[in-house]
């Protein structure tokens, strides 16, 4: 089966400016893809070419097997969106603007407003200009997701959400992706993406420098370790592949080891081991790495 | 009432349409109203000592008549430039309004091609632009016997009344080809309205300057040149506002399927 999504060579430029610099990408039916990168890395750039409201540079996207230019009304039936910055009218009703887009997509588009409502804690009757900022996220949320599109793409979905709200909405992803519907969605924070995510792709700068399963980066990740040994060592003997920051504190050693730790417990195995304490792998940082581009693993 | 983006449009217009409907039917009226203090002659006696041609600029020959005191007054200045901003403004709004605050997007993203965006905008422009002149039409019915302007018939008013509309569309149709190129609000009402006052002028001192040529390109020409007041339809100007304004359309279309929305 084709991909969701289908970037081949997806370049854009602002005039003279950078947007997107040859992004080749599939997305896969039924997956929750991970979007992450810091500010200006391109995000809502791809984001906003998926939709036909900006046309690339070159390359092409196949969305749903479809161009999102010659077939956008026909794809836009199909998907969900949700913009960086949603914004609406703020004189009208929830109800009333949810309403009106539902009728814009016809049959069945209004079909979960009720219910996802109630699970956001949404006031239908409120007016939008009334609302507070999470909350007109939550009609944005509730906009993307009541017609139960094939396609979800949301882009950076809980800027603005409460930590209560945060979950719903990762159960909601989470339901989306067991209906067998397909969930693109960008964040900032890895935290959640790593909670939800099938995979990820990390952008900085126009360029994918990551792309891998949650699971990989994991084994790819930091992890800080703690050996306690029978007898004072040296810091000299563990200065192996994979170890940073090595510090030692008479009988405790304490560093820090990306990938394969197997340098590091080869080397304390000649000693005799007492304690060993491993954390489990941060992500946020092995992210912090490629944020800055640091020494990641190019995909 | 949310069935699509045309009747969504003019809900969501509905208090500044009745604010525009009230405010320019009232200002008509107001102006009607004065006719009978000044159909006795006292306006042309106050009026002798004006050049020729600024009499001719502003249609000032025959201030006695019904006919002539609507043409040269009610219909003359305030309503047509009521009618100009009102296009400027609405068509302003159309595409650029909601591009610059980033309301497009979501529209866009939803099952609505851009062409049919636009169409349905313009459609609801067309629709105000209607109901607005309408009202002007039935203020000056409703006044006409009291304010002696008998001498018009209810069919000229109509007819000067169909044109009002078309002048409105024309620069609705502008605003909206101009913010088909550039999703700037500001920008485009203020281009829109600076046209709008120099077609005005063009139409009424062209001739004194020598520039027939340019009163014709004025669509104020072809909103009261025809003389609807005393002619009645006037099927060949109100044909090429429309035509003219099928054009800025198709314009608009052309650039705004083709280009990236901004945010
Ligand atoms: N309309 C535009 N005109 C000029 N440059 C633009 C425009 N839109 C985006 N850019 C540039 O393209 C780059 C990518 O921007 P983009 O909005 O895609 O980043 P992002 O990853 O979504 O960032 P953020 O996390 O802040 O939302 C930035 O350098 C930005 O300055
Ligand atoms: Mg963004």
């Amino acid at each position: 089966m084709d991909a969701a999504i289908q970037l081949t060579g997806l370049a854009k430029t602002y005039g003279r400016r950078r947007g997107l610099t040859g992004l080749t990408l599939d997305v896969h039916h039924g997956e929750i893809f991970g979007y992450l990168g810091p500010n200006g890395a391109g995000k809502s750039t791809t984001i906003r070419l998926l939709l036909d409201l900006i046309r690339p540079s070159a390359g092409t996207a196949r969305v749903l097997g479809l161009d999102p230019r010659a077939d956008a009304v026909a794809l836009h039936r199909r998907i969900g969106y949700l913009a960086g910055d949603f914004v609406v009218d703020g004189r009208q009703t929830v109800r009333e603007c949810l309403r009106f887009l539902a009728n814009l997509r016809g049959n069945g588009g209004a079909a979960r407003i009720g219910e996802l409502a109630e699970r956001l804690d949404l006031d239908l009757t409120a007016r939008i200009r009334s609302l507070s900022k999470g909350n007109r996220q939550k009609v944005g949320l509730v906009q993307a997701f009541m017609h139960s599109p094939e396609l979800l793409i949301l882009d950076e979905p809980t800027s603005g959400l409460d930590p209560l709200v945060q979950h719903t909405f990762l159960d909601l992803v989470r339901e989306a992706r067991a209906a067998g519907q397909t969930v693109f969605m960008s964040s900032h924070i890895m935290s959640e993406v790593q909670a939800v995510a099938d995979r990820v792709g990390i952008l900085r700068e126009g360029a994918l420098v990551a792309l891998d399963s949650v699971e990989a980066l994991r084994e790819r990740a930091v992890r800080k370790v703690e050996i306690t040994f029978a007898a004072p060592v040296s810091a000299e003997e563990f200065t192996v592949d994979g170890v940073s920051d090595l510090a030692v504190d008479g009988t405790v050693l304490r560093c820090r080891v990306s990938g394969s730790p197997d340098a590091l417990v080869k080397a304390a195995a000649r000693h005799t081991v007492t304690g060993l304490l491993s954390e489990e792998p941060d992500l946020e940082e092995l992210f912090l790495t490629y944020y800055e581009g640091g020494a990641g693993h190019a995909a | 009432m949310l069935r699509n983006v045309f009747t969504k449009t003019l809900w969501d217009a509905r208090r500044s349409l009745l604010g525009w409907m009230i405010g320019t039917a009232a200002v008509a009226m107001m102006y009607a109203s004065f006719y009978p203090q000044l159909a006795n002659g006292a306006m042309e006696e106050a009026m002798k000592s004006f050049p020729q041609s600024m009499k001719d600029a502003f249609r000032l020959n025959d201030m006695t008549s019904a006919a002539g005191y609507l043409g040269a007054n009610t219909f003359g200045i305030i309503v047509p430039l009521l009618a100009l901003f009102f296009g400027a403004s609405t068509g302003a709004r159309a595409i650029a309004g909601d591009e610059e605050s980033g309301q497009l997007d979501l529209l866009l993203a939803h099952p609505v091609s851009r062409a049919r965006l636009l169409l349905e905008r313009f459609a609801a422009l067309a629709a105000g632009s209607v109901v607005i002149s309408a009202a002007v039409l039935g203020a000056l019915l409703l006044i006409r016997p009291a304010a002696k302007l008998t001498g018009v018939s209810a069919g000229q008013l109509a007819a000067q009344c169909v044109n009002l509309a078309l002048l409105a569309v024309f620069f609705g149709a502008l605003a909206i080809c101009a913010g088909s190129a550039a999703g700037r609000r500001g920008l485009v009402f203020g281009a829109t309205a600076v046209i709008g006052v120099l077609a005005y002028a063009m139409n009424s001192f062209g001739p004194q300057l020598g520039l027939e040529w340019a009163q014709k390109l004025s669509p104020f020409y072809y909103y009261i040149g025809g003389d609807p007041l005393r002619n009645g339809f006037q099927w060949g100007d109100a044909g090429v506002l429309a035509g003219a304004s099928a054009v800025l359309v198709c314009a608009g279309l052309l650039t705004f399927t083709r280009r990236d929305i901004n945010t």
